[in-house]
């Protein structure tokens, strides 16, 4: 352990040769999280065939509440069963949803605003699963897979699209 | 790999904005290294640790035409990520760095790691030696040890440090990391230097 036993004094100044051997232990710790931690290869597969999703014909609602953020700052009673109630805002169209842990996948509760008719498909790791707004604009799905998740929502009158941002399950 | 240049990003992204999926996958590989390291350090379970990392990057491809700084897209999935990680945190209840109550000590950081992976001692006790740094030290060690490393200021801008510490404080880190580390080489009786 030749190569640190003289650098008990290395942060005290930026001499040439204890910056020398900083770096060199940082090359070391760079090899060893790479080899220990990596990135998987699943991971890097997952992210790069995200680009699928990239849409530009479909207008972005984006989270503009949270309540998981809003039930911490009046430190309420919070835990995995607790719903959480998530507001995606667009140009043209609020989506509101409110999503539970089940125990075949997440439970969603959704609403368009203004209510109306129209179709939702909801985009996750299971797959898509496609289920219809009522009149009031409400609709519902169940088993979806826990991870990333997005709404793609057609509205019946206008045929205008809107994706929401994707959040997690 | 050397660390890419702001240019080099920002050629990627805009190419990445007019569909081309080899831009994005290089986009991918480039920051995906250090985008882990910081969520990483928020010491999240394997399952949580991957959500995050998979919803980062679908936030980056639907958020590819808002960006603002393209060359500064590596701050931006810090940010995102750091984001989501706080929120599962608040979410389950548990304490987030910074917080009264986080653990600043024995970080574990091989949680999850398979020791047959470490192929030498020395690997071994590096390793070893970085689960005894305090949490700071280790988030900006595993940032800085990232592959290819992010740029100072962007280690700045996610770990909400002036820039012009960040010199000293990984100097300081390091020769922490360099005495725990002698130590756990220096074998069972410990004292021999």
């Amino acid at each position: 352990m030749n190569t640190f036993d003289n650098d008990n004094h290395a942060a005290d100044d930026s001499g040439g040769t204890s910056d020398a051997a900083d770096d060199e232990l940082l090359d070391e710790l760079r090899a060893v999280v790479s080899r220990v931690d990596p990135v998987s290869p699943e991971m890097l597969a997952a992210a790069r065939s995200g680009f699928i999703w990239r849409t530009i014909d479909a207008e972005l609602a984006q989270l503009t509440s949270d309540s998981v953020l809003d039930a911490d700052r009046m430190a309420a009673v919070r835990g995995a069963s607790t719903p959480v109630l998530l507001t995606f805002e667009s140009a043209g169209l609020t989506v509101e949803v409110e999503t539970t842990k089940g125990v075949d996948g997440a439970r969603l509760l959704g609403q368009l605003v203004p209510a109306q008719r129209g179709r939702v498909e909801i985009r996750h790791g299971g797959g898509t699963t496609t289920v219809d707004a009522d009149d009031l604009g409400r609709f519902t799905a169940g088993g979806i897979q826990p991870g990333p998740v997005s709404l793609s929502c057609r509205t019946e009158a206008g045929a205008l699209q809107v994706d929401t941002d994707w959040f997690l399950v | 790999m050397s660390p890419p240049t702001d240019g080099e990003i920002t050629a990627l992204v805009l190419a990445a904005r007019d569909g081309d999926a080899a831009a994005w996958d290089a986009l991918v590989d480039l920051l995906s290294p250090r985008t882990r390291a910081v969520i990483r350090s928020f010491r999240l379970n394997q399952a949580d640790t991957d959500d995050v990392f998979q919803l980062t990057w679908l936030r980056l491809v639907s958020n590819l035409d808002r960006l603002r700084e393209p060359g500064r897209v590596g701050s931006w999935l810090a940010t995102t990520a750091s984001h989501e990680c706080l929120r599962l945190l608040r979410k389950a209840g548990r304490q987030a760095p910074g917080d009264d109550g986080w653990e600043d000590d024995l970080v574990d950081n091989g949680r999850d790691v398979d020791d047959g992976l470490l192929v030498s001692e020395r690997d071994r006790a590096l390793w070893q030696a970085m689960g005894m740094l305090s949490a700071p030290c280790q988030r900006l060690l595993r940032l800085l040890a990232a592959d290819p490393a992010p740029s100072y200021l962007e280690v700045a801008e996610v770990l909400t440090m002036p820039i012009g510490s960040i010199g000293p404080t990984r100097s300081r880190c390091l020769d922490h990391l360099r005495t725990h580390f002698t130590r756990i080489t220096a074998g069972p009786e410990g004292s021999s230097r």
